[in-house]
C-alpha cells in the first residue's frame, strides 16, 4: 500500500521534476521542449523555459490553422485527473492550479512532433505508476 | 565591466518578454539601465528613480536581473554570470540605493501553487518559489469560465516575436472553491 513515502512520482508532496536549475537542459530556441531523462516538458513563458512534471500532464493537442500551428495543452485539475491518493488539494487546499496553456507554434513539424513526444512520455509514465500500483496491492 | 565614468557594460544581455527575449546591449550607470537591442531598433531605458525593487534569479546558464517598476511593470534581463553579481551588487547599492535580493525559481515541474499579483504582474508561485511571471499590459482579454476558471488570452503581436518558435497564447487557471482569495475577485481587467 501507500505510506512508504515511495509509493509514486505522482505523490503531491515529492514531485521533483528538478532538483537544481543546472539540471535543466538548456537550448537557444525558445520552444516547447521534451526532457524524457527527468520526465518534465518545458514550455517558453516569458522568455524562460517552465518545467512542468510530465503526470502534471492530462492532455495534449495541436492543430493547423492559417500556416500556425496551435498547441495546447490542459493539466491535472482536482476534480479530474488526479487520483484520490495524489490530489495535491488535500495537502494543499489553497493552492491556484495551471489548467490550460495554449501556444501558437510557427513550425508545424515542430509542433506535431513535440506532441507526439508528449504523449509518449505521457503514457509510459502513466503505464509505470498504474503497474507499480498494481503490485502495492 | 566597469570603464573609468562608473558605467558598466554587457555586450550580450537578452531583454526578456511576452514574445521571447532579444538579444541586445545594457549599459548600467548611476543613473540606471540603458539597454539597445543589437543591430538597431528598440531602446529600454530604466531610470534609477523609477525602480521600485531589484532581483535576481538564478535561470539555466546564467542570471536574471528583474527589474520591478513603481508604475507597476517590470523589465527582465537575461544572460548575467556569477562573476557579474557581487561586482554589480556593490555598483546597485552605493549608485542606485538598491540591493537585489534573491528570487529563486521553482523547478518541481507542479502545476499548483500561488498567484500574486503586484502591480501589473502576475506571479505564480510554487512552494513559495517563482515559477513564471505574465504581464496584465499583455493580456487581451481575462474571462470567468464557470465557477472555478479564469482564462487569460494575450494580444497577438507579430512585431516583437525574437527567437520564439512557440509564443504563449492562454493561459487558465483552475481556482478551487476551498481558495477564498480569488473567488469573486473580479478586480483583474
Amino acid at each position: 500500500g501507500h505510506g512508504d513515502g515511495r509509493s509514486s512520482v505522482r505523490t503531491s508532496g515529492e514531485m521533483i521534476a528538478y532538483r537544481s536549475v543546472d539540471d535543466i537542459p538548456s537550448s537557444k530556441d525558445l520552444m516547447i521542449q521534451v526532457d524524457q531523462k527527468n520526465e518534465a516538458i518545458l514550455l517558453p513563458i516569458y522568455g524562460l523555459l517552465v518545467p512542468f512534471h510530465i503526470s502534471t500532464v492530462r492532455t495534449v493537442t495541436s492543430q493547423q490553422d492559417g500556416g500556425h500551428s496551435y498547441i495546447r495543452l490542459i493539466f491535472n485539475v482536482p476534480g479530474a485527473g488526479f487520483s484520490v491518493n495524489d490530489l495535491p488539494s488535500q495537502k494543499f487546499p489553497r493552492s491556484i492550479y495551471v489548467k490550460e496553456i495554449s501556444f501558437r507554434s510557427n513550425d508545424v513539424r515542430h509542433s506535431n512532433q513535440v506532441v507526439q513526444l508528449i504523449k509518449t512520455l505521457r503514457r509510459q509514465v502513466a503505464q509505470r505508476e498504474s503497474e507499480k500500483a498494481e503490485r502495492a496491492t | 565591466m566597469a570603464d573609468s565614468s562608473g558605467v558598466h557594460q554587457y555586450g550580450n544581455i537578452l531583454l526578456g518578454g511576452r514574445g521571447g527575449t532579444n538579444p541586445g546591449q545594457l549599459k548600467i550607470h548611476p543613473g540606471g539601465f540603458l539597454w539597445k537591442k543589437s543591430g538597431g531598433g528598440k531602446v529600454v531605458e530604466v531610470a534609477k528613480g523609477d525602480i521600485s525593487s531589484l532581483n535576481w534569479t538564478r535561470v539555466p546558464k546564467g542570471y536574471q536581473l528583474a527589474i520591478r517598476l513603481k508604475a507597476g511593470s517590470n523589465v527582465k534581463f537575461n544572460g548575467f554570470r556569477e562573476q557579474d553579481i557581487s561586482n554589480l551588487n556593490n555598483f546597485l547599492s552605493s549608485n542606485l540605493g538598491l540591493t537585489p535580493e534573491d528570487r529563486p525559481l521553482a523547478i518541481s515541474g507542479r502545476n499548483w501553487g500561488d498567484a500574486e499579483l503586484e502591480g501589473n504582474i502576475l506571479s505564480f508561485m510554487v512552494g513559495g518559489k517563482q515559477a513564471f511571471e505574465i504581464s496584465v499590459a499583455d493580456v487581451s482579454q481575462t474571462q470567468l469560465q464557470g465557477k472555478n476558471e479564469v482564462v487569460v488570452e494575450f494580444h497577438v503581436d507579430d512585431t516583437t516575436s525574437a527567437n520564439e518558435k512557440d509564443t504563449l497564447m492562454e493561459i487558465s487557471f483552475h481556482i478551487p472553491s476551498t481558495n477564498a482569495t480569488f473567488v469573486g475577485d473580479d478586480e483583474r481587467p
